[in-house]
């Protein structure tokens, strides 16, 4: 089923664990290098940074091939241009059988982009027809994301091929006539679940191991959907976007309360399974969705202007993370505020200095309306709300 | 950590018990880490508290409110660096290691509330008169002295954004990579030369070892800042694209040579695609003839492998290096 080397991906495992535990210094370097010889990795895979150059190339040399091969039956039928696409994904497709085989590689950016090409390429001839069903397009992108993750573990792919799964679901219900607004979200609720469960008890098993970072993407996606198919906006304007539901202004959606509380409760359902369990996954979904409660709420109830709720989230924000610091100065009950060993990229790179730079926006040396007789400015930086 | 694997290993005679203990003495007591987790929500506080005190003030501008915001405001801000003097670590030319993440962000707050509060002044009262440029320079010394007197990159990236504000140039990561941003020759020579300063910046702070690890943050601005401005030039003035492919080829090895001897991939990449750019365009200004599509695609598909060989190979001498 899987592309690579079996015997290869447990000993990248090892490699991984031993280097690990080398960086914590619980091993000497010794040790690391004998386990090192006895479970040899002959993948090829570049470094990160080179790999997403590799990946930009690969990408660049497809797109002008198959430009080329549109500009030299440029004039010809519609048929002929998909047989174009359709040759160039195939081709794509088993450059990357040929690279993983025999070559050994391994997330080196060239397959990664081959892999992608060939799946957009495939998908898009066979979804040409343009009197498919969505549902049908849902199935095909499922099919052939689905087949692609147990080949090659992508994770991304993975991810895909879980949410066309779920968006297949909602129109096949769509399509049967049986969707109404309250049908449709627990049908997705149930799945998404379902699906939670499975995964999870699946990253643990033996025969799994090597799809854990698919499974954990599917983990995260499973909760995001659960909470999505029960949240008020997304069941109000999906149902009228979708089924066509017409609401009179004042009039609420079936069993409005009741996912209103979905709505506030399931974030905070997770933030505390993840605590409890003291499981990553729940708790980092949690604190994002935690932005999706003040969307909901604010988008039909302006209780407070923006400013204020920014004003107020950060005094709240600001101030309750200085609480945890100071409480847990001395690790409590399990949970520390140390970093933990795991050698990130992102610190690397200073990705938090480009992100504050990014989210800077620096004043300008502008000059202001001329006022007269001291009057407010027009404009000049303000959003003018008097 | 997967302890039963490392009984694996020490059965197979691999790793001796006294690692062994080890691991499975961490394996035990590992704590859940909320490091991550408490670092985005201090951060997103921040930015949220600025953000919206910065909104707020002008929009109560002539209400009574009004003074109470800016009195805030100015709160926050001398609260803020308060906090940052009586805390600090000694200043030294090296990394210093403030005592907790929370002064890091309180900087950054005092940084942000202050940004807003000089406009603000010059905005409604005029502060500086018409020396406009006066409004931004007085927060680009207050952000360079705070970088290296608190030792903070974040606050260091926005002081060159700011620098490049002054000069007139826009210089947020995303914003730089648009081209229509240099849309004057003027606004290109200066891009150039502040990437070149900036660069140089880099290269000094190795140099006098001070500060040494701001220099990446001068290279990434400076680099892509300089190789941007290089790439509109040729755009913009077809004649002397010549001229302007040769500067950034010279500069472009420089880079290349300190990559190579930092073992830096990222700068490695960075300056092989914006030269594989830089060449493209200069090519097909010599060739501008009106089939130039089908030759594009042609020349994508015969040179883009090369170039893709040529990073593979760099990759392995890295490694290489790296492992001597």
């Amino acid at each position: 089923m899987i592309a690579y080397n079996k015997q290869t991906l447990d000993n990248l495992a090892v490699k991984e664990q031993t280097a690990a535990a080398l960086r914590r210094q619980l091993i000497t370097t010794e040790e690391a290098t004998a386990v090192g010889q006895a479970y040899p990795v002959n993948f090829y895979t570049p470094n990160p940074v080179i790999r997403i150059g590799l990946f930009i190339l690969t990408v660049i040399i497809l797109l002008a091939a198959l430009g080329l091969f549109l500009l030299m039956g440029a004039s010809s039928s519609e048929s002929a241009i998909r047989g174009m696409l359709l040759a160039v994904g195939i081709c794509s497709y088993i450059a990357l059988e040929v690279l993983v085989r025999s070559n050994h590689y391994y997330h080196a950016g060239i397959d990664d982009a081959l892999l992608w090409v060939a799946l957009l390429l495939i998908g898009i001839t066979i979804g040409f027809e343009s009197h498919m069903s969505p549902a049908a397009l849902y199935l095909i992108a499922a099919v052939l994301t689905g087949m692609a993750t147990l080949r090659f573990a992508d994770m991304i792919l993975a991810g895909i091929s879980y949410l066309s799964l779920v968006m297949l679901m909602v129109y096949t219900i769509i399509q049967t006539g049986l969707g109404s607004s309250t049908v449709v979200p627990f049908a997705v609720m149930l799945f998404s679940a379902g699906v939670y469960f499975v995964a999870k008890r699946l990253t643990s098993l033996h025969i799994c191991r090597h799809y854990k970072n698919c499974l954990i993407v599917v983990e995260v996606l499973s909760l995001v959907t659960l909470y999505m198919s029960g949240n008020y906006f997304v069941v109000r304007e999906g149902g009228q976007a979708l089924l066509g539901t017409e609401l009179q202004p004042g009039q609420d959606i079936p069993a409005g309360w009741f996912f209103w509380i979905f709505s506030g409760g399931i974030p905070l359902a997770y933030i505390w399974a993840g605590i409890r369990r003291k499981d990553v996954v729940l708790l980092r979904t949690g604190l994002l969705l935690i932005a999706a409660i003040v969307f909901t709420i604010r988008y039909y109830h302006h209780i407070l202007p923006l400013e204020d709720v920014m004003v107020l989230g950060g005094i709240l924000l600001t101030g309750g993370a200085w609480l945890l610091i100071r409480y847990l100065r001395t690790p409590r009950q399990g949970f520390t505020y140390e970093e933990t060993d795991e050698a990130l990229l992102a610190d690397k790179l200073n990705v938090e200095s480009l992100v504050i730079a990014q989210t800077y926006t620096p004043v300008t040396p502008t000059p202001p309306d001329v006022t007269f007789g001291g009057g407010t400015g027009g404009g000049g930086g303000a959003s003018g709300n008097y | 950590m997967d302890t039963q694997l490392f009984e694996k290993l020490h059965r197979e005679g691999l790793i001796n018990s006294d690692s062994l203990t080890k691991i499975s003495h961490a394996g035990t007591t590992r704590l859940f880490s909320l490091h991550w987790e408490i670092k985005t929500l201090l951060y997103l506080g921040v930015l949220l508290l600025s953000g919206g005190l910065g909104i707020l003030v002008y929009e109560n501008i002539d209400t009574i409110g009004h003074q109470a915001i800016l009195a805030f405001l100015a709160l926050i801000c001398a609260g803020s660096f308060w906090y940052c003097i009586k805390q600090h670590a000694p200043f030294s030319r090296n990394k210093v290691t403030q005592p907790n993440t929370f002064f890091d962000y309180i900087l950054l707050l005092g940084c942000l509330t202050f940004v807003t509060f000089i406009g603000y002044l010059q905005y409604q009262y005029s502060a500086f008169g018409t020396a406009y440029g006066l409004a931004v320079f007085v927060p680009l010394v207050v952000l360079f002295f705070s970088a290296y007197y608190f030792d903070h990159i974040g606050v260091l990236s926005m002081a060159i954004t700011n620098l490049a504000a002054w000069l007139g140039v826009t210089i947020t990561p995303f914003q730089l990579l648009n081209s229509g941003n240099f849309s004057s020759n003027q606004l290109i020579y200066t891009g150039m030369l502040l990437g070149l300063a900036l660069l140089a910046a880099g290269l000094l702070s190795v140099k006098q070892h001070f500060k040494t690890h701001f220099a990446f943050t001068y290279e990434n601005f400076g680099a892509h800042l300089f190789f941007v401005a290089c790439i509109a030039a040729m755009c913009s003035n077809g004649e002397a694209s010549v001229l302007w492919f040769l500067l950034m080829l010279g500069i472009g090895y420089l880079i290349y040579k300190k990559a190579i001897g930092e073992q830096s991939f990222y700068f490695l990449l960075i300056t092989v695609l914006y030269l594989y750019v830089g060449f493209t365009i200069f090519l097909f200004r010599l060739i501008s003839n009106t089939d130039w599509v089908v030759s594009f695609f042609l020349y994508l598909v015969v040179s883009a492998p090369v170039v893709a060989v040529l990073l593979v190979n760099l990759n392995k001498k890295i490694k290489h290096d790296r492992l001597q």
